[in-house]
């Protein structure tokens, strides 16, 4: 089917919303309370079209495409309230970009540059709210828009169900349980919200002043921990050849973008300076470091000395559930084929 | 710790409902109450528990409604309501009083702990304003002496008894006909003047010819939107297997309006019996009278008339549960009020689905004005040629007016829709002073200048033909020696503050606007501020998520538009 | 692993995780999901909240899945094979069971019909402690449920009863006629990110990759052709018996490949002194970790995103793993060390040069890997069987029949735990997992906000506090028959009087100094779910 979007034709597939149908087509229609996994929420009302033979202004996320729909997203009337939402948003907290965490991937400042909003024009000072009493998450109340993702998100994907809206009005609030600071609240640190946020309002506590967002390179792979085997993405700043944060892959079959407090949280051991990088050698009862070379050469002696003097079968050799396939493949192979016995195990069972 | 007895009458309110969580106001009050006015943060984790919900969510909804106290309130909570009707008819002396007497601002609470002075949107009884609502008890027509005495006796502990008051009139006999009739509250005295006869009538007609009668009589909804009532009901999906439910909106808060209490006090078995017929047309599961909680001796009464009807056996087909809201204007709007039934914070839902379809419990849903149900049994008793006999062409029937303002007997008057505004307002003892503008619908409409008022016919196309609405009928009478910018101000400042704050536009554009209006009342605004507004009104319209942002941008606006100079003049 | 490759013909979750929404029951047994698989607990709870899914689950401790459950009952640590046995009972008296699937599909129904005839509701309360009418409530749930699925993790498998455990609950998913649809199956929980994997792989004594037997002389003459090379007849030791070996001699060296059983293994004092008993140990791993503090030789290996390679996880999906940053100069892929080892002892034909040429050789070798290769698993990975090139991938097993054929039901009695708390040790000491720590430690240990949030710690009742005088947050020590710690007082409602529950990641306070080395006679397990302790105020 097609619809037309200012005056030109377009294909849509079948069960897309007018919002999906213009994104899959490339085309920009600022919106902030929408995410795939969370649904059309028709709230922070960015997203306001005209469509032909309907009354007034339609939220786009909301209204199913048809085929032969007329959609206008860039009349004045439609662009002067996407500007004034956009507008009241940016008035209301302090949504200042310099060292925030989404400069570059914010989807208000993405908006705001769309419609060419240089500077709130509500704008009245207010008092710094933030909360950084959570290990991993850091919130700051005044960059929320109350869009509801991260209350969507802790409800109705990984259903901790910590997040929902207290208070009402201006002073809605997004509150963990009966309004207590996230790091004493049931809070279990998925970090769902952090991934939800359109916004600076729910970060990665660690990953600020890492790097921009434009420096970091996102790696798809798989987490190393239970065995669910989430997939994630890790944000590497190349500079530095750091992992700076992690999220999930939103589209993934396994787990549909959520991940648990490790993770998402807990990659410090890739880069800890405790990592071993040389191999070492007991001598006399203390370690000393040694070439690889010299390292190999000892463990094929002694393993050929043991094998001789008491057979294949006095060697056992544990792989790991830790490691690739691909290891363990070459792992049991070494201990079938070079060494000869059939000793050979990991921790499936502890 | 919610005490074992206290968890029993929690479980019977919860017995009360398909689904549990709908206990959730219920139960929120009765852990306040069981606690010294206040909410326990442990009795609120508690009561979500015991009712299957999260505890943010409990909280969430706790911090929403404006009745419930998060933080403590003195022994005696002085509640004035200062709204527009209000405003018109001094409230703001008789806070001025209780500030001077108590020597406390608004939002304290004296030293000994014995009173909090909060100043409280509208409570529903604009013609009996000035109104302090202490705990849960209204004190009507109050002037500063009668506060003085209040005061006096709540310092020796005694909460004197509230008085019936308000003035009436009724042209049609049909909505007001028991207002002076004591007897007709119990079932006996209302069977006497022929009441439950129209059920009895129903009961002998199928349900099909019900909805046809009513459709033929097109009723109009009388909440405000004046959708027919015939054809809402029509919207149910046929030969659908989900339970259907009635809801009677009796969250009367549109500042202006104090009509439904009228039938709901005076003549509450005249609205069962209009719930039951309506059930029984639409072949509802359960009806609930979802009624603003302020009006809670309303809501005993309704609850004594729904138990002496199912005793009677006048509710076997259909059980009515009488509802109590929590404080919140938002919940008059029907999917908010749906959200806030279903235990939760009173959002609107996004329409599409309409609750027809989609409603209580995801389940086909009928909500309908108590004014509305109220004419029912007149339609089906007497036909609905002898109802549509009743007011201008298309627009049938008796209505309420509440009048309130600048009048010299404000009250609620019973007229046959069409009739001029002016021979309601003479009904109502005229205007006092020099008539300055008409605010015919509630606050939500836009205002009328005294020379557009003049000629006005109150029906629903008469209104709209003169650019304002019919509304609820809540008609605010304003003389010249009020100041339109501050009863501007006042206005935006009622809406920014039941914002359900769910949509950017209304939850930032109400407190901008605030800003703006009262910068300018401040006399600290400019010209450009003016026109601010004016653009913010025209943008928001239409664009957020429910009518709440029309139902600020159109009445803000008229009064920008239609007396600006007075704003002008503001500017210094 | 072993109690379902015996009932069905294969051992691994018979369905994938996206099924979970299509359960109308699911019944969670030995499984502390939201601690151990956060995601897979969001699925499940998914299904509960906005679903038709109803759950029950069956865990000594009120878990935090159980907040979301239908019905939670409590049973007494060691006594799943009763309760299984007592819910098929209440199933089979009354007629709920899938008669006409166990006809068409099983053997063995009257054998099993005849054991759990004496595990009346009345009797298996006495034995597990769930009072019989929430026997037959939860039989009722389970029985009539069109699809019902079961999860289950190491609370069933690491018992001395293990097998048993794991062939219970296979034969009640047999007897609902569970298996082989979407929504329904035997899923056991694997707790590592790559423990499918590994086994796939042969990375056990009795099997060669695709759990191809090392004692087929078939299967072993293709591995022999393939490998150039003569290879052993006997399957080898587990990890838990070879530790036995050592400390009797009979194991000169080993060779650990990212393993710390130094933690992991069961009574660690015996452990060590096996270890130590050995002449030499060779140890790869990230880190100096406890095991390597033991080593003759170490060799520094790389992180899981510094190198390219597949994981299985817990539903069979392989997936692929990228590179994300360099390896730190001077360390090496595993299979790069494995690889120039074999060269280093004479090993031919070893000539890989990326980790794509090792999936390349196993998949001609492991039939379920047939038709992998990198490219086809792209983002979204393959669920094995995947014999060839063409085939989708298997996401639920067994649909139409089992791999083995006819499904065996067996007759399982039950069995108590190997040591039970007495008048010395009157408590019964369970371990395991919490949420911010994973297995050894490691990896999560070296992220201090997860050490701040979840330190050791010994989880008790309310009611035993009392009697002991421990307040919430006080150092005690917890003594068995094989050790001793000192750890933090968790005082909870969560766990019932008598029994208390430890987690064993952490070093400084080893809760495998305490566990029991008793093993199940076939798979090898230790109990690390049932042994009697102590706890004393200091």
């Amino acid at each position: 089917m097609f619809v037309t979007f200012n005056g030109k034709k377009f294909p849509v597939a079948e069960g897309r919303t007018v919002l999906e149908a213009a994104r899959d087509n490339g085309l920009f229609i600022p919106s902030l309370c929408y995410h795939p996994k969370t649904g059309p929420a028709g709230k922070c009302r960015a997203c306001v079209v005209e469509i032909e033979g309907m009354r007034g202004l339609q939220t786009s996320c909301t209204i199913p495409a048809k085929d032969g729909m007329a959609v206008t997203t860039n009349s004045p009337k439609v662009l002067a309230a996407q500007r004034l939402v956009v507008d009241l948003m940016l008035s209301s907290g302090q949504h200042d970009c310099l060292s925030c965490e989404q400069n570059g991937s914010c989807e208000l400042q993405n908006a705001a540059y769309f419609l060419g909003i240089e500077r709130p024009s509500f704008r009245v000072d207010s008092e710094p709210d933030f909360d950084e009493s959570s290990e991993f998450i850091y919130r700051d109340h005044e960059k929320c828009i109350q869009c509801g993702r991260c209350v969507a998100g802790c409800n109705n994907t990984v259903v901790n169900e910590v997040l929902d809206f207290g208070w009402r009005g201006h002073n809605t609030k997004v509150i963990c349980d009966d309004d207590l600071p996230m790091g004493t609240s049931s809070c279990v640190q998925c970090g769902e919200c952090v991934q939800l946020c359109p916004t600076g309002s729910i970060i990665d506590k660690r990953s600020r002043g890492q790097a921009r967002s434009w420096e970091v390179e996102k790696v798809e792979t798989v987490c190393p921990y239970c065995g669910v085997g989430c997939r994630i993405a890790l944000h590497v700043d190349r500079k530095t050849n750091r992992i700076v944060r992690a999220t999930g892959v939103e589209d993934a079959p396994t787990n549909q973008g959520m991940l648990c407090v490790k993770g998402r949280f807990a990659f410090d051991f890739v880069a800890s300076t405790e990592r071993l990088t040389t191999p070492l050698i007991r001598e006399n009862g203390n370690f000393r470091e040694a070439s690889w070379e010299e390292a190999y050469s000892l463990i094929s002696s002694k393993l050929g000395e043991i094998k001789t003097k008491h057979g294949a079968d006095s060697i056992g050799g544990f792989c790991s559930a830790k490691c690739t396939n691909e290891e363990n493949y070459l792992f049991q192979k070494f201990m079938r084929a070079v060494i000869g016995t059939n000793n050979v195990d990991h921790c499936a069972r502890l | 710790m919610l005490s074992d007895s206290l968890i029993k009458k929690l479980e019977d309110a919860a017995g009360k409902y398909p689904c549990r969580k709908s206990a959730l106001l219920p139960a929120l009050e009765m852990a306040q109450a069981a606690n010294g006015n206040l909410l326990d943060r442990g009795d609120v984790a508690e009561v979500a528990q015991q009712l299957g919900t999260t505890t943010s969510q409990a909280w969430g909804v706790a911090t929403y409604y404006t009745m419930f106290n998060t933080s403590p309130v003195g022994k005696w909570h002085l509640q004035v309501d200062t709204n527009v009707p209000g405003m018109l008819a001094g409230a703001d002396a008789i806070v001025d009083r209780i500030r001077k007497r108590l020597g406390i601002e608004p939002g304290q609470t004296t030293p000994d702990g014995m009173f909090t002075l909060s100043i409280v949107e509208d409570l529903g009884s604009c013609g009996t304003c000035p109104v302090i609502q202490v705990n849960d008890t209204y004190y009507e027509n109050m002037t500063p002496a009668k506060v003085d005495r209040l005061l006096e006796s709540l310092k020796g502990g005694v909460m004197p008894p509230r008085r019936d008051a308000g003035a009436w009139g009724s042209e049609c006999g049909i909505l007001l006909k028991n207002r002076g009739n004591r007897k007709a509250r119990s079932i006996k005295g209302y069977k006497a003047g022929g009441g439950y006869a129209a059920l009895e009538k129903a009961r002998g007609m199928n349900p099909g010819d019900i909805v046809e009668m009513v459709k033929q009589a097109t009723v109009k909804g009388r909440g405000g939107a004046g959708f027919p009532a015939g054809m809402k009901w029509g919207f149910l999906p046929k030969d659908d297997p989900r339970p259907v439910y009635l809801i009677c909106n009796a969250d009367e808060g549109e500042p202006g309006t104090f009509k439904d209490r009228q039938i709901m006090e005076y003549d509450p078995h005249l609205l069962i019996e209009g719930i039951a017929i309506a059930a029984r047309a639409i072949k509802a599961a359960k009806a609930f009278i979802y009624i603003r909680g302020e009006f809670g001796w309303i809501a005993d009464i309704l609850d004594k008339a729904v138990a002496e009807a199912g005793k009677a056996g006048l509710l076997r087909e259909c059980g009515i549960v009488v509802h109590r809201g929590a404080g919140s204007y938002e919940c008059g709007e029907e999917t908010a009020l749906i959200e806030s039934l279903e235990g939760k914070r009173g959002v609107p839902r996004i329409k599409p689905p309409f609750p027809a379809n989609v409603g209580l419990y995801g389940c086909p849903t009928i909500v309908n004005n108590v004014e509305t149900l109220a004419v029912i049994p007149f339609i089906v008793q007497n036909g609905a040629e002898a109802f549509k006999a009743i007011g201008s062409p298309a627009n049938f029937g008796p209505k309420l007016f509440g009048v309130s303002g600048h009048v010299n007997r404000p009250g609620v008057y019973e007229y046959p829709l069409g009739t001029p505004l002016m021979e309601i307002i003479e009904a109502a003892g005229g205007v006092k002073g020099n008539l300055k503008g008409v605010i015919v619908g509630g606050l939500s409409v836009p205002i009328l200048t005294a020379d557009e008022a003049k000629s006005l016919k109150m029906d629903f196309d008469s209104c709209a033909a003169a650019g304002t609405m019919l509304g609820s009928g809540g008609v605010m009478v304003i003389n010249d020696s009020a100041s339109i910018p501050k009863i501007a101000l006042r206005a935006i400042r009622f809406y920014a503050h039941e914002s359900c704050g769910q949509c950017t536009p209304c939850r930032e554009g109400s407190a901008v606007i605030a800003r703006l209006l009262g910068g300018l009342v401040r006399g600290t605004g400019t010209t450009k501020d003016i026109d601010t507004v004016l653009h913010m009104c025209d943008t928001i319209m239409g664009t957020t998520l429910c009518p709440t942002g029309d139902a600020f941008s159109m009445p803000i606006r008229a009064m920008v538009r239609k007396f600006r100079s007075e704003f002008e003049a503001l500017v210094k | 692993m072993a109690g379902l490759a015996a009932s069905f013909g294969s051992g691994a979750m018979t369905n994938d995780i996206a099924g979970i929404k299509n359960a109308d029951v699911i019944l969670v047994i030995g499984s502390d999901t939201t601690s151990a698989h956060p995601v897979i607990a969001a699925r499940i709870k998914q299904a509960v909240r906005f679903g038709k899914t109803k759950l029950i689950v069956i865990d000594p401790k009120k878990i935090r899945l159980a907040d979301y459950a239908t019905i939670y009952a409590a049973q007494r640590c060691g006594t799943d094979v009763a309760v299984l046995n007592g819910i098929m009972h209440v199933i089979i008296k009354n007629n709920w069971h899938d008669a006409a699937y166990v006809e068409e599909r099983c053997e063995g129904f009257e054998d099993l019909k005849k054991e759990v005839e004496k595990y009346t509701p009345g009797y298996v309360e006495k034995i597990s402690g769930i009072p019989a009418a929430q026997i037959e409530e939860i039989a009722e749930l389970f029985g009539k449920a069109p699809t019902a699925a079961l999860f289950y993790a190491m609370g069933i498998t690491q018992h001395t009863t293990g097998v048993d455990n794991v062939w219970s609950t296979a034969n009640l998913q047999m007897l609902c006629g569970n298996l082989g649809k979407s929504g329904g199956g035997v899923n056991p929980l694997r707790g590592q990110s790559n423990v499918q994997g590994a086994c796939d792989m042969g990375g056990l004594p009795n099997v060669f990759p695709a759990y191809q037997k090392v004692d087929d002389p078939a299967i072993r003459e293709k591995f022999e052709n393939a490998w150039k090379v003569k290879l052993p007849e006997k399957p080898g030791l587990t990890v838990t018996t070879m530790i036995q070996a050592a400390h009797e001699g009979k194991i000169k060296a080993f060779y650990i490949m990212g393993e710390n059983p130094m933690i992991s293994d069961p009574d660690l004092t015996h452990a060590e002194e096996s270890l130590k008993h050995v002449d030499f140990i060779v140890v790869q791993d990230m880190f100096l970790t406890e095991t390597a503090a033991l080593a003759d030789v170490v060799l520094p290996a790389t992180a899981y995103a510094e190198k390219e390679g597949t994981f299985s996880n817990t539903e069979r999906r392989v997936q692929l793993l990228k590179k994300a940053v360099e390896p730190p100069a001077g360390t090496r892929h595993d299979w790069e060390i494995i690889r120039d080892l074999a060269g280093s002892m004479g090993a031919a034909g070893w000539d890989y040069s990326r980790s794509e040429d090792i999936l390349r050789e196993l998949v001609t070798l492991a039939p379920s890997y047939g038709g992998i290769t990198y490219e086809r698993l792209g983002r979204n990975g393959l669920h094995w069987p995947c014999p060839t090139k063409e085939h989708p991938g298997t996401p639920v097993l067994h649909v139409g029949k089992f791999s083995r054929g006819k499904g065996l039901m067996k007759a399982i009695p039950f069995k108590e735990p190997a040591e039970l708390p007495d008048a010395e040790y009157p408590l019964i000491m369970s371990s395991g997992r919490v949420l911010e720590q994973f297995h050894t430690g490691t990896m999560s240990r070296k992220t201090e906000g997860l050490n701040r949030l979840a330190g050791p710690m010994v989880m008790m009742s309310v009611e035993d506090a009392e009697a002991l005088g421990i307040a919430n947050s006080e150092k005690v020590r917890v003594t068995t028959r094989r050790g001793s710690i000192v750890t933090n007082a968790f005082v909870t409602k969560r766990i019932g009087r008598g029994t208390i529950f430890l987690p064993f990641h952490y070093a400084e306070a080893p809760a495998n100094r305490l566990t029991i080395a008793a093993l199940d006679p076939v798979a090898k397990i230790p109990e690390y779910k049932v042994c009697a302790a102590r706890i004393d105020k200091i």
